[in-house]
C-alpha cells in the first residue's frame, strides 16, 4: 500500500469513527423505552429565507431596510440544486417575484411540513408512546405523529398526515395528504396557489410526500433530515439536512404567536371600514 | 333499533351516575410514567344547559326516568343539524358524537341555583359600555375583528374555560412525563399544561396552565389570560364578558371509568362576578382521530361577511333574510337576494 493510500485510509477511518460516534449516540429513553425527543427545538439557520445557498440581499419591503433584509446562508439542500422540472423552475421564479402575495407565511396560514421545523420559532415535542405532538409557536401549528400508524390521510390538510416509526435511534416520519394551496378562494387576497417551502419561492403542490428522519446527536441537538418528493414539481426526490438546537432557557415555553391578529387588516383591508 | 339505543343510553347513564355519586372501585390505567392515563379523544358535548332554567331552581338533579326523557326530547328537538352518516365527521350532533344523559339539571353546580352569580356593579357598567361601543358601530361588520357575523380565528373561546358548543366540542389529550396537552377540535386550539414549571408572566389566550397530581386527580391552575379575549358563556347564557387580569380558573380532572373523565372547574374573577362559581362537565370517550381545523386559511366567511356588508351599505345587496326552506321546513336557510 503506497503512502498516500495509507493516509487516505487513515483519514477514512478517522472520518468513519467521527460519523460512527454520532451514529451510535444513544439517546436517553422515555419510560416506554423510546429515544427521548421531548423538549423545545429550533433551527438556527437561514433555511426559511432560502433552502439553497444564497448571498445576502435586500428584503422585499423597502421601508424595513436592514431589519428584513435576507441574511446569507450556505443552504441546507444535501443533493442540490433542487431538481425542478423546467416548467416548474419557471413557475418558481414567477412565484418568487410575487412572494409577498403567494407566501402563506405572510398570511399566517399553517406552514406545513417540512417548513414548520425550520421556521424561526420554537417547536415543542411532547412525546407519548403512540402519539408524538410537534407544536410550533408559529400560528399555533400542531402536527400529530401517529407512531406505527398506517392510516392513509382521510383528507388533505395544511399540516398533512404523519405516520411515524422508530428505526433504532431514529424517528422516521412519512407524511402525505397536504393541501396544495387554497381551494375556491373568494378573493385573491386570501388565495395561495402553491405552498412555499421558504421565502425564496421554492414550492410544492398537493403531490408532496415527505420522509423525515430525526435523531438525537447529543444532549442538546437533533439531526433533522427531510426527503421531499413531488412529481408535479421535481424530477427526483431531494433531501435537506440541518441540526435543530435545544432551547435551554429555564422555564422555556411556547408563547402565543396567533398571527392572524397581525394580518387581518392586510388580508381583508379592502373590505373594511375605518 | 330504538330499543338498542335506549339500552346503550341506560348503560352510559349508569356510568354517569357512578361518576357523580357512589365511591367508585375503578382502577385508572397508568401511563408508562405512572400517571393516570387520560390520553385519547373525548367530548364534553351535552344537552344539559350550562345555566339551570329558572323553573328548576330548586331541583339540581333529575330522576333517572326524567333524565332519559329530557335527553330524548333534546335529541328529537335538535333542529337545524345536518345528519352525518359518519360519526367522526366534524359538525355531527351531540348524540352522534357521544353525548350522554346527565342527572344534573345544569352544568353550573354552585351557586346552588345553578346560575352564574351576578356581576359586580363596576363590571355591569364596564360590560354595558362595551356593548354600547359595539352597537355604535352599526349593524354591519366593519372590520375582521367584529363579532357580527365574521368568524374570528385567533382563538376559540369555548376551549378554555370549557363551555358547551352545538358540535365539535372534542378534545385530544396527549401526555408526556412533564406535560399534558389538550387540543380542542374547534380551531385546533391547544393547551399545553406544564407539570413542573412555574407560571410565566406573558398572557396567553388559553391562559397559563400549571398542573399537578393530587392522588389520581389532575389539578390545573390557570392565570394570565389574554385580556383581549372574552368569556363566551354558552348557548342560552348571557352575552360574552371581558376576561380581566384577575380571571382565575381552578380545574380538577378525574377519570372515573374507561369512558368518563369528570371535569369540574371554578371560575373566580373578583373584577367581574360577586362570587366564584363552579361547573361540572363530564368528558365522554369518543373515537378519533381529530383532523386539523384550518380556520384562518382562506376564511371565506370573513371575506363574504365584510364584502356583503360593504355591498349592503352601497345599496347593491339586500339584507340577508332568514326564511324557512320550502322543501325542508326543519332546515333554516340563509337567502340572499341580489338587488336588480
Amino acid at each position: 500500500m503506497s503512502r498516500p493510500n495509507i493516509a487516505a485510509s487513515l483519514l477514512a477511518t478517522l472520518l468513519a469513527g467521527a460519523a460512527l460516534s454520532a451514529q451510535t449516540y444513544r439517546a436517553p429513553r422515555t419510560a416506554s423505552g423510546q429515544p427521548d425527543l421531548n423538549g423545545f427545538w429550533q433551527a438556527l439557520n437561514t433555511a426559511n429565507w432560502d433552502l439553497e445557498a444564497h448571498e445576502a440581499a435586500a428584503g422585499p419591503v423597502l421601508q424595513l431596510g436592514a431589519a428584513y433584509a435576507v441574511p446569507p446562508g450556505a443552504g441546507v439542500v444535501v443533493d442540490g440544486p433542487i431538481p425542478y422540472k423546467p416548467d416548474a423552475l419557471a413557475m418558481k421564479r414567477k412565484y418568487a417575484a410575487n412572494a409577498l402575495r403567494e407566501d402563506a407565511e405572510v398570511k399566517c396560514y399553517l406552514p406545513g411540513v417540512p417548513r414548520v421545523m425550520y421556521m424561526p420559532y420554537p417547536v415543542q415535542i411532547v412525546q407519548s408512546t403512540d402519539t408524538i405532538l410537534m407544536m410550533s409557536e408559529f400560528a399555533s401549528a400542531v402536527r400529530t405523529i401517529y407512531v406505527n400508524g398506517t392510516a392513509r390521510p382521510p383528507a388533505d390538510t395544511w399540516m398533512g398526515w404523519s405516520n411515524g416509526k422508530w428505526d433504532g435511534e431514529t424517528l422516521v416520519i412519512d407524511s402525505r395528504g397536504f393541501m396544495g394551496g387554497t381551494v375556491g378562494a373568494l378573493d385573491e387576497e386570501g388565495a395561495v396557489h402553491v405552498r412555499f417551502l421558504d421565502r425564496a419561492g421554492n414550492y410544492h403542490t398537493d403531490g408532496l410526500h415527505v420522509v423525515e428522519r430525526i435523531r438525537r446527536t447529543d444532549a442538546d441537538h437533533l439531526e433533522y433530515e427531510a426527503t421531499i418528493e413531488d412529481p408535479n414539481v421535481y424530477t427526483r426526490p431531494w433531501t435537506i439536512r440541518m441540526p435543530l438546537y435545544r432551547r435551554v432557557e429555564p422555564n422555556m415555553r411556547l408563547g402565543d404567536f396567533k398571527c392572524e391578529e397581525f394580518v387581518g387588516d392586510l388580508v381583508y383591508g379592502k373590505y373594511q371600514k375605518k | 333499533m330504538r330499543n338498542l339505543l335506549v339500552a346503550a343510553l341506560l348503560a352510559a347513564f349508569a356510568a354517569s351516575v357512578g361518576a357523580q355519586g357512589q365511591k367508585s372501585t375503578y382502577k385508572v390505567p397508568r401511563t408508562p410514567d405512572g400517571q393516570p392515563d387520560f390520553q385519547g379523544y373525548w367530548t364534553n358535548l351535552t344537552y344539559t344547559p350550562y345555566e339551570r332554567p329558572k323553573e328548576l331552581a330548586n331541583k339540581p338533579f333529575y330522576t333517572e326516568k326524567e333524565a332519559i326523557e329530557v335527553f330524548d326530547k333534546a335529541v328529537d328537538g335538535s333542529e337545524n343539524q345536518v345528519v352525518h352518516y359518519v360519526n367522526t365527521d366534524f359538525g355531527a350532533t351531540p348524540v352522534q358524537t357521544g353525548a350522554k344523559p346527565n342527572l344534573r339539571t345544569s352544568l353550573v353546580i354552585d351557586p346552588p341555583d345553578g346560575r352564574i352569580p351576578p356581576m359586580t356593579p363596576e363590571a355591569q357598567k364596564r360590560e354595558a359600555a362595551r356593548a354600547a361601543a359595539q352597537r355604535a358601530g352599526g349593524p354591519l361588520a366593519r372590520t375582521w375583528r367584529d363579532d357580527r357575523g365574521t368568524v374570528w380565528c385567533v382563538f376559540h373561546e369555548r376551549a378554555v374555560p370549557a363551555v358547551t358548543a352545538p358540535y365539535g366540542s372534542n378534545y385530544q389529550i396527549v401526555q408526556s412525563k412533564n406535560y399534558i396537552v389538550m387540543i380542542y377540535e374547534w380551531n385546533s386550539e391547544r393547551r399545553v399544561i406544564s407539570l413542573d414549571e412555574p407560571h410565566g408572566t406573558v398572557p396567553l389566550y388559553a391562559g397559563d396552565s400549571r398542573g399537578h397530581w393530587e392522588g389520581d386527580t389532575l389539578v390545573v391552575d390557570t392565570i394570565n389570560f389574554n385580556p383581549k379575549r372574552t368569556f363566551m358563556g354558552s348557548p342560552g347564557t348571557p352575552p360574552a364578558v371581558s376576561v380581566t387580569p384577575t380571571f382565575h380558573l381552578m380545574e380538577r380532572f378525574t377519570r372515573t371509568a374507561d369512558d368518563t373523565i369528570v371535569h369540574t372547574y371554578t371560575v373566580d374573577d373578583p373584577m367581574t362576578w360577586t362570587r366564584p362559581w363552579t361547573v361540572e362537565m363530564p368528558l365522554h370517550r369518543i373515537k378519533g382521530p381529530m383532523l386539523e381545523y384550518a380556520c384562518n386559511e382562506n376564511n371565506v366567511d370573513a371575506f363574504t361577511t365584510l364584502r356583503n356588508a360593504r355591498l349592503q351599505e352601497a345599496g347593491k345587496l339586500a339584507p340577508p333574510d332568514r326564511t324557512r326552506s320550502v322543501e325542508d321546513p326543519k332546515a333554516t336557510v340563509l337567502e340572499r337576494e341580489e338587488k336588480k
